[in-house]
């Protein structure tokens, strides 16, 4: 569904050096997987996600979703961001129903749906509430119901959890998967946490640090739904995490050796 | 390509001056009134007002008023504005009295001043001072107020007394602000100087331009602007300059004065 | 929420008021000054009050009122329109923004001079005045409060299918909303000011006027009374931009 096809990526930075952020990416992403980008800090993970977004045009190579090329941002292309990025002069329900208004739908059939999805995330009754009212799991729960608002084939999540508490985060990532199970989106999730890596993902892409190249995919073969008190006893979950693990070890000590 | 853009981006503001000029002289062709000269006019009238004795002095004295007015303020309002940043009760004490004076437009103070103190060098010299030591203290304030606790307790660690560290800890790490304060005080005793020998006239700069407005000497008004448009700007550069000079080593700030009357 | 934000706003204004009152009684009873050159508040406040029933003060108020009220809106749609085009644009922006550093550090007051022979004595060379004033810390507040949008909100925008030309008032005035307010504020101030200023100096009405004509007679009540009038119309027009102020930014976090 998504083909990433030979993707580099040069910033320019203050000194007139460019910086190489993503290495010659080539990556096939199937209509409803659920694959993660994992990687140290800095690998170009979110630059990734951005250039198949459109937020970003890559400085070679090119991305297409569905044979058409990304020309640039989408409602086809959900993102949700890590700093969530709400509209702080919207309420809660104003948020979620900017996808709708802006794809045409009528008002009322807007807020109908907007509701419906409010109470999906569980923030029945938070309609009204501002943003800054709100703690970050709630937050990001709006962000999600914000993004699905205008039904986006693929949702794009740039570390969506990693400004929240592990306990929140736990919670957002069951509750993600339940959303997930009922309409199987494709999904391209950056993450840091092999962790959640393993636990969400059907693929796992593992990125070797700046400059960003694929090392590994890894597929996860583990049976849905994923219960999290299950898998945590789980010897497959855990091997999948040690060997993943072991494998970013080896990356970052890569070029940290001279 | 880099080279090109820096050169344009230093040529800017005179390409600015330039284009305003420009904007100006067309203007004026267009209009075609005698209350609106054009530009080179309005120039070439400029070297006769430096030339005129009379003019030149009246200039002169603004000036001195205002680097008198400046120099004053200064000296009183850093330290005044340190102490509070450092002290709450002095801070409690003068900031509401502060608040209330700030937007109160010091120039038009100047009638009662004059009746109290007649008109003359002292009344204008006041009020540019005021002006001027507004803005100084609040930055001088906030600079104060922003020096990190630590610094100062490693100051007193090395057995500094409470006076050593405010001249020799606090000052220096409060200066940017500081200086900030004082590009805002410069702009504003320039135009609290102007607006108050405009209201109170017997000479200075402001003087000039409605006494030429009074005799339909038009050029010489608009000559005059252009001079008192040259001042602010050189005088704000001059000092940008020497500011930037002495804080290098601080973050940069904006390159615009914000500033009021 | 709002109307108690508002009122105390308001009652942190007072404060500062009633000490300088204060101050000003002490000072005037205590015989520091002589009463024709500084009478006591009492006697000011009196008058003040009797003036304020006066139709002649009341058209002075009016005529103030409406300059800065017109100077003020005139630089808000300039100041606004033209730092966020600045903002958007960078065409605009290369050549806005080395003309305000040239016109910045101008006092404005000395081009009042050519306003009057342009525009007459009347209403227009104050209000052009006021806004020449009042226009550049809203433009700038405008576009730095316009170029520090999160990008992220742009990009969520965007993939909500809002095309690239709506983005600029679907996103990035409301996320400016703060920054231009403050802006507005110290426009505010400014534009007061500056008003009472011009109107000192040449003018046939208003409150300015009325302090230089009570100067001319020595009469110092009479100084006061307009010095005083225009400072608590600022004071009540900031007291009304910041209930405007908590409103509008009812959604945004304390900053």
């Amino acid at each position: 569904m998504i083909e990433i096809d030979h993707v580099s990526q040069v910033f320019q930075t203050a000194g007139r050096r460019g910086h190489l952020a993503l290495s010659d990416i080539s990556l096939e992403i199937g209509e409803g997987a659920f694959v993660s980008i994992l990687g140290p800090s800095g690998c170009g993970k979110s630059t990734l996600l951005y250039i198949v977004g459109g937020f970003v045009k890559p400085t070679q190579g090119a991305a297409t979703i569905k044979g058409k090329p990304i020309a640039g941002p989408g409602p086809d292309r959900g993102p949700v961001f890590q700093e969530f990025a709400l509209f702080p002069w919207k309420t809660v329900l104003g948020n979620v129903m900017y996808g709708p208004l802006q794809q045409g739908i009528r008002r009322a059939e807007a807020e109908d749906q907007s509701r419906r999805l409010i109470e999906m995330v569980g923030l029945k009754g938070f309609e009204n509430f501002y943003p800054k009212e709100l703690s970050g799991g709630m937050k990001q729960r709006v962000a999600l119901a914000r993004t699905l608002a205008y039904h986006p084939s693929v949702l794009l999540m740039d570390e969506p959890f990693g400004a929240l508490d592990a306990h929140t985060r736990t919670r957002l990532q069951n509750d993600l998967l339940n959303i997930w199970e009922r309409d199987r989106k494709t999904v391209l999730f950056v993450t840091h946490s092999v962790e959640e890596a393993v636990f969400l993902s059907d693929t796992v892409v593992v990125m070797t640090r700046s400059p960003g190249r694929i090392k590994q995919i890894v597929n996860i073969d583990l049976p849905r739904p994923r219960r999290r008190a299950e898998l945590l006893l789980d010897g497959h979950y855990q091997k999948y995490i040690v060997d993943i693990e072991h494998l970013i070890d080896d990356t970052s000590e890569e070029v940290a050796q001279p | 390509m880099i080279a090109m853009r820096t050169i344009l981006s230093r040529a800017a503001p005179v390409l600015a001056c330039l284009g305003l000029l420009g904007i100006w002289q067309v203007a004026a062709l267009l209009l075609n009134t005698d209350s609106f000269p054009t530009a080179w006019e309005a120039v070439r009238a400029i070297p006769s007002i430096l030339g005129d004795k009379e003019s030149l002095i009246n200039i002169l004295a603004s000036l001195r008023r205002m680097a008198i007015g400046f120099s004053l303020a200064v000296t009183v309002a850093i330290p005044l504005g340190l102490t509070m940043g450092r002290g709450r009760l002095v801070a409690s004490f003068f900031n509401p009295l502060l608040m209330v004076i700030y937007p109160v437009p010091k120039a038009a103070l100047m009638p009662i001043i004059m009746l109290w103190l007649g008109v003359g060098e002292i009344a204008k010299i006041l009020v540019i001072f005021l002006g001027v030591s507004l803005p100084v203290i609040y930055h001088s304030f906030q600079g104060a107020k922003a020096v990190e606790e630590k610094m100062l307790w490693s100051g007193a660690a090395m057995g500094l007394s409470a006076a050593q560290r405010m001249i020799r800890i606090v000052l220096p790490a409060a200066l940017p602000e500081i200086l900030t304060g004082c590009r805002t005080g410069l702009v504003l005793a320039l135009i609290t100087m102007i607006t108050s020998e405009m209201i109170a006239r017997q000479s200075g700069a402001g003087n000039i331009l409605f006494n030429s407005l009074d005799m339909g000497q038009y050029d010489t008004v608009y000559a005059m602007i252009i001079i008192v448009g040259a001042m602010g700007i050189g005088l704000d550069a001059a000092f940008e300059s020497v500011r930037a000079r002495l804080v290098k080593w601080s973050e940069p700030g904006f390159d615009i004065p914000l500033s009021f009357a | 929420m709002n109307p108690r934000a508002a009122a105390s706003d308001v009652l942190l204004g007072i404060v500062p008021i009633a000490l300088l009152v204060a101050i000003w009684q002490a000072i005037a009873s205590f015989g520091y000054a002589p009463p024709a050159l500084l009478p006591p508040p009492g006697a000011v406040f009196m008058r003040l009050a009797r003036q304020l029933g006066d139709e002649t003060f009341q058209a002075a108020i009016a005529a103030t009122l409406f300059r800065l009220s017109v100077g003020f809106s005139i630089a808000v749609i300039l100041g606004v329109s033209i730092g966020l085009a600045a903002a958007a644009n960078p065409t605009v922006n290369a050549v806005v923004r080395p003309v305000v550093r040239v016109l910045a550090p101008l006092p404005k007051v000395a081009l009042y001079p050519a306003l009057l022979l342009l525009l007459g004595f009347g209403h227009q060379s104050k209000i052009m005045l006021v806004a020449a004033d009042a226009l550049f810390p809203i433009l700038l507040s405008t576009y730095y409060g316009a170029s520090m949008v999160e990008q992220k909100l742009i990009w969520s925008a965007m993939a909500a299918g809002t095309p690239r030309r709506q983005i600029l008032f679907k996103v990035v005035l409301p996320a400016a909303v703060p920054s231009i307010l403050t802006g507005c504020r110290i426009g505010l101030v400014i534009s007061c000011i500056v008003v009472f200023l011009a109107e000192m100096i040449t003018s046939t009405d208003g409150l300015g006027h009325v302090l230089v004509t009570a100067a001319r007679t020595f009469q110092a009540v009479d100084m006061f009374v307009p010095l005083i009038a225009i400072s608590l119309l600022g004071l009540i027009l900031n007291a009304l931009l910041q209930g405007l102020r908590s409103w509008l930014l009812r959604g945004f976090p304390e900053v």
